[in-house]
């Protein structure tokens, strides 16, 4: 069986405020001060699929990356979390393209590496939040698709996996071939690579593919040629008037309290 | 009667001491073999140089297993360890004397050497240990403290120990009272022994008796003499070697480097993989109970128990003895001690490795084992997960942490290195002290004591990276030697020559650990420099305060590098009251609990061990409890503030009390 | 097509959820903030079974209203609602075409747009028509930017944030109905096995007016008893932080912020939670956001407007107490 990860790199979401600042005229974060991670449920992603391999035996993975130089960081993680293969798609652009565009880009790339029993992708990303990758990938390769997976099984028609929902969860059959993108769950926090497999990650050959390889014309990529793109990006302005209740002792405040809440709930 | 001729008959009353020679043959080879099976056990180990420097390790030979320093520090079980080890030291002493002067032909045994040694001496030491067995024997029976094992090995020692004295007083006051020794009074139990016979026994009677109880007491003798080598009995010989082959570094210094490049398997799960030094660890191990005693994570209730994890190892290396290939077997999980729960529970505070009196090193093998389940297994305690995976993408350990590198610095004219490359001291901030909240008022207060003393510094900023502390007391070595080769470059790119911190923990790392990663620069706590600067006058205190003051040891400092002074001397000039002394300070210092990667979990309240701390703190009648170091000051912050219901008592970094106490400037 | 809306052009709001209730009047309510600028026509697209009197509510706002009957399930048979959707837009050719906030609008969004050969985006807080195109104001960075994204092909498939959107109220003219069945046209290559709904007593919790959440601090999940204890008293739903769900405490379902549910109510009572980004993402439409935590400076009450410093320990239990006794 072969399956398929795509991970993405992004600004560490747990940047601290003081060194989150944004670069005006690319307006995207500016990431002179900032650690570049793996995007958390791209790694939810990859260990969804670390499972099923494990669960089903004779698999091999494959984790492809649309991104800069950087990204081979997080490439070689995955390989560390001994992924089998690893795909970095060279982002050269000036701009970093929108959902469309990436899907697209990854497309070329996925038909050019061969066909997959499933592709995986993250339900979304922790930098522009967009969560829309995965559909217009399903959409560009023409292949089923679900989104908010966090259990997939192995069936004889392809697989059973399991969706979460606003309020509570949904069991599937799909198809093989399908683009599934992958939420949090407590049974897929990605796994701690070991040192020997870290060691063995350094040593291993990752597939640099660039657009001229995709016969994708990098001229007409531009902001103006995505679909969406950002107009104004800005830190927004928090006022705090938070009032701390004090009182002489703990019973007091907490009497202020509940009469705080009161006062709200006598309002509906 | 001329004090020169003073001798006694050997072998009075004994005929047929053939039989005597001959059993001590198979004495001899039982015991033999005993202590070859022990060292075939250690030789299995891997090789550790622990030879060198011969006179330090004969000195440490000379204080510790002579004169008996570190059991001494527990001084009731002190004592009568020292009774029963001179004593029977003694003993052995003059049965050589005996043997030399009898088989040897050495006319040794007479004359003023043979009253005052061999008589008075002898009785007197002899009676000290009878005493000692006592004393010894009513600790396990009546006074058993919390982590003494109750063994049926060690009631027999006693019993035997008691029965080969007590008979070797009647044999000496039944040979005085039947020969009528005219030298008899210069072997005080002996001729008293001699005085009560006279009065009930016939001087037949007392040569019969004396003829049973000597074959007796040698059958014991020798019986014992081959059963020691099976027991811990032969910790006189293990104990001294061990002390021998003890760690020379500080203790701060004594966790082993891995070699990426050429080692098989990372960290240990087989006592192959121990060194040979280990292995002897196990065998030197008397089941005292100190390292256990003084254990944090034991004392606070947890299953962590030191010395059941020397005395499991132990088990496994004798039942391991008899089949050849058990060696390789894992140990990890396979006793309470060595499961996987209690490796975790570790601060490596070192306390065990500092209380030990015969030198065992507890605390490094819980750290080889928390590296296999780290580095080979990738499976352990999920807080230590989330920090190793935040030191390994953030490089700092404070997963969730809202603060930059900067962010204390908000407000201060504070230089950063790129900006003034000719400073004379970097001042490594540390991520404690600048993403915890609650040391970045200590870490502001540094660099302002810093600037009052006219000293020219720079800090590192966001170059900064965890110095790999944690993650090695965490049992990532590799990520260790990552971050130390990442921060050796970042000053070695700006020439870094000598560093302050005030985290204990950062300096440890620098001083000790670094060196050997090829790191080239000085580096101070910043208790020591502060100090130098008071020394050179460089800090103008002002009238002090009239704090009551404690002094919470750091473990790095006091234990790990046994820096205890630099901040005594300090405080002192802090407070026009006396510094106050916890009940362990110094080496004996107790754990804050925030070390070995503990201060990233979060534990049932009852089980944390800096409650332990702040009890003890609470019991004094201190105002302020000094600290110096980011980890205790949180910890013990938390502990105090858990424990102290309405009293007033603050946690103060030593930069900020000195702080304080500084003149203003004009 | 380049531009995304001009003079005269429709708006279309699909509404999934078959009541008319908060998240409906928002949506109907941004829609029609956009059907005023363009001059074109408001077109509602309902799915599901409705009730008459939530489609005469409907039906007051929009100047049309499209029944889809469809006798599948909302989620099982995507593959036939966007081929229904699909023939819709190219029959009215909208500017935009907005949905809801829910999984299902999640998904359809992009699908839609792509077959459209449109734009989309998500998670909408504001929308605005800037040279003729839609603009989209959204939280990004995990909450510490906002940007201003500009939708360059039309139809704009945009999900909003429908209840940060004030209602409509009533045109002078009611629109006119027309009723279509949804035909199964492409075989459902997904096919839906299970269903299974999280033990909940009361509303939604979108739908909830007064939440009370726990978070990381909590440590487990124990105290969260207490916490359904404290919220059985004054009627409140309960809601976790990510931590919290995805140590396993509690069920995914709870899970507020930038991936889970965004609330609005009128009291948000975060307990033992420090308030990252991320959670905040969820809340920023909350009315009243009161916490409980140890950390004077946790950023959580940055935004609440009152505060207790203290360990939870000692305030769940006697303000349970004290609460049920207010209520007598």
């Amino acid at each position: 069986m072969k399956l398929l990860v795509c991970i993405k790199q992004i600004l560490d979401p747990e940047i601290p405020v003081r060194d989150f600042s944004i670069d005006r005229e690319k307006l995207e974060a500016d990431s002179a001060n900032a650690n570049q991670v793996t995007n958390i449920f791209c790694e939810n992603a990859l260990e969804t699929a670390l499972q099923l391999r494990d669960s089903v035996g004779e698999s091999s993975i494959t984790v492809i990356c649309f991104g800069r130089e950087s990204a081979e960081d997080s490439l070689r993680k995955a390989l560390a979390m001994k992924a089998d293969e690893a795909c970095l798609v060279m982002n050269d652009l000036n701009h970093t393209p929108d959902s469309a565009t990436t899907a697209h880009v990854l497309a070329s790339a996925i038909e050019s590496l061969g066909s997959f029993d499933l592709i995986f992708t993250g339900r979304e990303s922790g930098d522009w939040g967009n969560g829309q990758t995965g559909a217009y990938l399903a959409e560009e390769l023409k292949v089923p698709y679900l989104p908010f997976v966090d259990d997939i099984k192995q069936t004889d028609k392809g697989f059973e996996v399991r969706r979460q929902t606003e309020s509570g969860w949904e069991r599937y059959g799909i198809p093989a071939s399908s683009v599934v993108t992958i939420t949090n769950s407590d049974h897929n926090l990605p796994r701690i690579p070991k040192t020997r497999d870290i060691m063995m990650s350094h040593r291993k050959t990752i597939t640099r593919v660039s657009f001229e390889d995709l016969k994708i014309r990098k001229d007409e990529l531009n902001p103006q040629s995505d679909s969406v793109r950002p107009v104004k990006l800005f830190v927004p302005e928090k006022e705090s008037a938070c009032e701390f209740i004090e009182g002489e002792n703990l019973n007091a405040k907490i009497d202020q309290l509940a009469d705080k809440i009161m006062e709200i709930r006598s309002t509906l | 009667m001329n004090p020169s001729d003073a001798t006694r008959e050997v072998l009075w009353n004994i005929s047929n001491s053939w039989i005597m020679y001959a059993l001590l043959l198979p004495t001899l080879l039982i015991a033999g073999n005993g202590i070859l099976l022990r060292i075939k056990r250690w030789k299995k180990g891997r090789p550790v140089d622990r030879l060198d420097r011969p006179l330090e390790r004969l000195q440490n030979v000379w204080r510790h297993a002579v004169l008996q320093r570190r059991t001494m520090r527990n001084r009731y079980a002190g004592i009568f360890h020292a009774f029963i080890f001179w004593g029977f030291i003694t003993l052995t002493l003059a049965t050589t004397v005996v043997f030399l002067h009898h088989d040897f032909g050495w006319q040794i045994m007479q004359g003023r050497f043979y009253l005052y040694f061999q008589s008075l001496f002898v009785d007197l030491l002899g009676l000290l240990a009878l005493i000692g067995v006592g004393m010894a024997a009513w600790r396990r029976a009546f006074l058993q403290p919390r982590f003494l094992v109750q063994s049926s090995e060690a009631t027999w020692i006693l019993v035997l120990a008691f029965i080969i004295l007590g008979t070797g007083f009647l044999l000496e006051g039944w040979r005085i009272a039947a020969t009528d020794d005219p030298w008899g009074n210069w072997s005080p139990v002996g001729s008293l022994i001699a005085t009560f016979s006279i009065h009930w026994m016939s001087v037949e009677t007392m040569q019969f008796f004396h003829w049973g109880v000597w074959w007796f007491h040698l059958l014991l003798v020798f019986g014992f003499i081959a059963w020691a080598p099976y027991t811990k009995m032969l910790h006189p010989l293990t104990a001294t070697l061990n002390i021998y082959a003890a760690n020379l570094k500080p203790i701060g210094a004594s966790l082993k480097t891995i070699d990426f490049e050429s080692e098989e398997s990372f960290g240990i799960n087989r006592l192959d993989h121990f060194t040979w030094k280990d292995l002897m660890d196990l065998d030197a191990c008397t089941e005292c109970g100190r390292c256990t005693a003084v254990c944090p994570a034991a004392t606070a209730g947890k299953s962590l128990s030191p010395r059941d994890i020397i005395l499991d190892l132990r088990e496994k290396s004798r039942i391991s003895n008899k089949r050849e290939t058990t060696f390789s077997d894992p140990i990890i999980g396979t006793a309470p001690s060595l499961s996987t729960e209690s490796l975790w529970q570790c601060t490596s505070c070192a306390a065990c490795v500092e209380s030990c009196p015969v030198s065992i090193e507890q605390f490094p093998k819980i750290i080889d084992m928390r590296r296999f389940q780290v580095m080979e297994e990738a499976v352990f305690p999920e807080p230590m997960q989330q920090a190793l995976a935040s030191i390994e993408s953030r490089g700092h350990p404070f997963s969730g942490s809202r603060f930059s590198r900067l962010d204390w610095t908000e407000g201060l004219n504070i230089p950063e290195i790129k900006d003034r490359p000719d400073a004379e001291v970097l001042v490594w901030t540390g991520c404690g002290g600048s993403l915890v909240e609650r040391n970045q008022k200590s870490s502001r207060a540094l660099t302002k004591i810093l600037d009052r003393a006219g000293i020219s510094y720079a800090i590192l900023g966001r170059e900064e990276k965890c110095t790999g502390d944690p993650a090695r007391r965490m049992g990532n070595e590799f990520l260790f030697q990552e971050l130390a080769k990442q921060n050796i470059q970042t000053f070695e790119k700006y020439k870094v020559k000598t560093v302050v911190t005030s985290c204990a923990h950062c300096f440890n790392t620098f001083r000790n650990e670094y060196p050997e990663q090829g790191g080239q620069f000085e580096v101070f706590h910043h208790s020591e420099y502060l100090k130098r600067l008071l020394d050179q006058g460089k800090l103008p205190m002002k009238s002090s305060s009239d704090r009551k003051i404690t002094l919470h040891d750091p473990c790095y400092l006091s234990r790990h590098n046994h820096m205890t002074e630099d901040a005594r001397s300090l405080l002192q000039q802090t407070s026009s009251q006396p510094l106050i002394e916890l009940e362990r300070n110094r080496q004996n210092s107790f754990c804050c609990g925030g070390g070995g990667g503990l201060s990233f979990t979060e534990e049932p309240s009852e089980q944390r061990v800096n409650r332990q701390r702040a009890d003890e703190i609470l019991k004094t009648d201190v105002d302020t409890v000094a600290v110096a170091c980011p980890f205790c000051t949180t910890m013990l912050e938390d502990g105090i503030n858990a424990c102290k219901g309405s009293r007033d008592i603050k946690v103060k970094e030593l930069s900020e009390l000195i702080l304080e106490s500084l003149e203003t400037e004009e | 097509m380049s531009e995304t809306s001009g003079n005269g052009s429709d708006i279309l709001c699909v509404l999934s959820s078959n009541e008319w209730d908060r998240s409906a009047e928002g949506l109907v309510g941004a829609g029609r903030l956009l059907s005023d600028k363009t001059g074109g026509k408001l077109i509602a697209v309902t799915l599901g079974e409705w009730q008459d009197s939530a489609l005469k509510q409907l039906g007051a706002r929009c100047h049309q209203v499209r029944v889809g009957q469809t006798q599948v399930s909302v989620s099982g048979g995507i593959e036939s609602m966007l081929d229904y959707l699909v023939k819709l837009a190219e029959e009215i050719q909208p500017a935009s075409i907005l949905f809801g906030n829910g999984t299902v609008e999640e998904e359809i969004s992009p699908r839609l747009a792509f077959r459209l050969g449109g734009s989309s985006i998500g998670d909408a807080q504001a929308l605005t028509i800037s040279n003729n195109r839609i603009q989209v104001t959204r939280s990004v960075y995990g909450g510490k930017a906002t940007a201003v994204m500009e939708l360059q092909k039309s139809p704009a498939v945009v999900w909003i944030r429908s209840r940060a959107f004030p209602p409509a109220g009533p045109l002078p003219q009611s629109g006119s109905f027309e009723t279509t069945v949804i035909q199964e046209t492409s075989p459902e290559s997904i096919e839906l096995l299970q269903h299974h709904e999280d033990a909940s007593e009361g509303v939604s919790l979108e739908e909830a007016t007064m939440i009370v959440s726990g978070g990381r601090g909590l440590g487990g999940p124990e105290p969260f008893e207490d916490l359904k204890a404290l919220a059985a008293t004054i009627g409140a739903e309960m809601a976790a932080s990510r931590a919290a769900c995805d140590a396993g405490w509690v069920p995914h379902s709870w899970q507020v912020g930038q991936t889970g549910k965004k609330v609005t109510p009128e009291l948000y009572l975060a307990v033992a939670m420090s308030g990252s980004s991320q959670h905040m993402m969820g809340i920023t439409d909350a009315r009243n956001i009161a916490a409980v935590n140890t950390d004077p400076d946790a950023p959580i009450f940055k935004h609440c407007r009152f505060g207790i410093v203290e360990d939870y320990r000692n305030v769940i239990g006697p303000l349970t107490e004290k609460l049920k006794s207010r209520k007598k």
